[in-house]
């Protein structure tokens, strides 16, 4: 006998972080297709997406140093996926592979992780593809995708 | 084993801090603490840190906020012992710099409860319930007998019981509870980095709040708090180099786990029956009072920072801990000998039942505790001068207890 499951348990259990005022701004500012980074006024250094502590020298940023990048980007390394999970334990093969990439945005320091559409090689200059209906929110930005 | 002191601690502002993740509240303590120890982010050789497990949703967030807190490149370790962690987290620090592993160590505890979708504390309580829930699966036991456990409430569905346990046992009535639970909230108005602030607050208000499950009023439950606390520990050697002026001394510390009092969960049975004898608390305290070379707690310890999310527990630990005898707390309520005037001031702080970040609690009470000995505890310092005092926590599968003595000079000064 084996007990795999229970039911009618009189409470849910969820999470709802909460992601802080930096990157809610960073989220807010999809809604213009902007991109936001975090300059240090100590160090110089960029992190994308922007945060209060400096992961270079730990100094405090403030909402003033959070700046505007033109979204453009440099493929830095990149991967190819064959096949996606299906939501329900298994998998599906994908017809064509997927490009993942590790992206320097322009003006950035720090790299981001994003799918890529079209002949990405290292090197390539990528521009952000957002979604039709952009609301501020995660979802937005749905990849990136090679300059022709 | 050296010579260890604290040489700065930090706290958030604790309460519902929607305004930032759980990184940024860490480095908001962490950096507090570092300043108020006057020192560099270079100086700190080692990290220690904990939280309650899974409250947070983030299985190993000090992966994630290493960098915010100047982590990188350094040696670091995470505990989890359930309620206790901010305790267990802080001895973790202390033997860290006792052994000679390291000078310069700092420790910080911390939990963000308003990460969870439902009320309160509910979405972290019931992901640790639900690691007991899959013991009880293993035997197929019914969902629905789940119910009446004091499982079901984790933390304070137990303590419900124990307080029942208590009463029966010490003959103190819900009207004492409702004085602690008033006191508490006293204290907390005057701590700025408190959750539950309520000055000038009477018994008889908290007797008015409803009762939610016998014996325990809506006034006498802690919140559900975002926090984080911390601590920097140094070696004799290490406060000298870096002209550390104010400290307070780690005495003695002592963790000891009770049999499992959690009614039995898997309906086996539990040689534990009355809920109230925290045998852990009794072990901890007189093996902390020994390695600090305390032989009357009552009247060599100045003052003790308990954990107590609810009253009873802060009347049924000031017991085991050895400064009022078995069943009489009580009546030191009555005669106001808790109060933060009074001659055994008992969490000046407010305490865990107006500030529960459960994490950071147990952190929080060797802060407090320290705060005092230095003389910087602000509006909540009590009157009398204060030599040794006590930090204590309670967590685990609710049996297990931290003690922490702390002085004003080293041992066997
Ligand atoms: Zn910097």
């Amino acid at each position: 006998m084996g007990v795999d499951r229970y039911s009618g348990l009189p409470f849910v259990a969820r999470f709802r972080w909460n992601v802080g005022k930096t990157m809610e701004k960073f989220y807010r500012s999809f809604a213009e297709k902007k991109i936001l980074a975090a300059r240090c006024e100590k160090c110089g250094y960029t992190v994308v997406p922007p945060r209060q502590i400096c992961p270079k020298c730990y100094s405090t940023i403030s909402e003033e140093n959070l700046v505007e990048l033109s979204g453009k980007g440099v493929v830095e390394s990149l991967t190819e996926v064959a096949f996606k999970l299906d939501g329900k334990g298994g998998y599906i093969w994908l017809e064509k592979p997927e490009l993942l990439a590790a992206i320097r945005l322009e003006g950035a320091s720090s790299t981001i992780f994003a799918r890529v559409e079209g002949e990405a090689k290292v090197g390539s200059e990528v521009e952000p593809v957002w979604a039709e209906k952009i609301e501020g929110k995660p979802s937005d930005l749905i990849s990136f995708k090679v300059v022709e | 084993m050296r010579r260890v002191a604290i040489i700065g601690c930090g706290q958030s502002k604790h309460g519902r801090r929607t305004d930032v993740n759980q990184a940024e509240l860490v480095a908001e303590a962490v950096w507090a603490a570092i300043e108020d120890a006057n020192i560099g982010p270079e100086d700190i050789e080692a990290y220690a840190v904990g939280n309650m497990q899974g409250f947070g949703g983030i299985c190993q967030p000090d992966l994630v906020f290493a960098d915010y807190i100047a982590a990188g490149g350094k040696a670091m370790q995470r505990v989890a012992t359930g309620g206790t962690v901010g305790g267990s987290t802080a001895h973790l620090g202390y033997y860290e710099v006792a052994s000679g592993m390291y000078d310069v160590v700092l420790a910080v505890s911390w939990e963000k409860h308003t990460d969870s979708a439902e009320p309160g504390a509910t979405t972290g309580l019931l992901h640790v319930a639900f690691a007991n829930l899959s013991y009880m699966m293993k035997i197929g036991m019914d969902m629905r007998s789940f119910a009446i456990m004091g499982l079901a409430g984790a933390a304070a569905g137990i303590s419900a019981y124990q307080a029942a346990f208590y009463m029966a046992r010490s003959g103190c009535r819900i009207e004492h509870f409702d004085m602690v639970a008033a006191k508490a909230r006293r204290n907390a108005a005057k701590n700025k980095y408190a959750h539950l602030k309520w000055p000038n607050c009477t018994p008889e208000d908290i007797a008015k709040t409803e009762m939610l499950i016998w014996p325990m009023r809506f006034g006498h439950v802690c919140p559900a708090s975002d926090g984080a606390s911390c601590v920097i520990y140094a070696n004799e050697d290490a406060v000298r180099r870096l002209g550390v002026k104010e400290v307070a001394w780690v005495k003695g510390v002592a963790a000891y786990a009770d049999e499992e009092a959690d009614q039995g969960e898997s309906y086996q049975g539990t040689a534990v029956v009355d809920y109230s004898d925290q045998t852990g608390a009794i072990l901890s305290a007189k093996k902390a009072y020994e390695r600090a070379g305390i032989k009357d707690p009552r009247k060599e310890i100045d003052m003790a920072e308990i954990y107590a999310p609810f009253p009873h527990q802060e009347l049924m630990f000031s017991e085991r801990l050895g400064f009022f005898d078995d069943g009489t707390a009580w009546k030191a309520v009555e005669e106001g000998v808790t109060e933060i005037d009074g001659d055994f001031p008992i969490c000046p702080s407010g305490g865990v039942n107006t500030t529960n970040a459960i994490g950071s609690s147990g952190m929080q009470r060797v802060v407090e505790a320290a705060l005092q000995i230095m003389g910087k505890a602000e509006d909540h310092q009590v009157p009398k001068d204060v030599r040794n005092a006590v930090a204590h926590a309670w967590g685990g599968q609710v049996q297990f207890n931290t003690v922490m003595v702390l002085g004003d000079r080293p041992k066997g000064w």
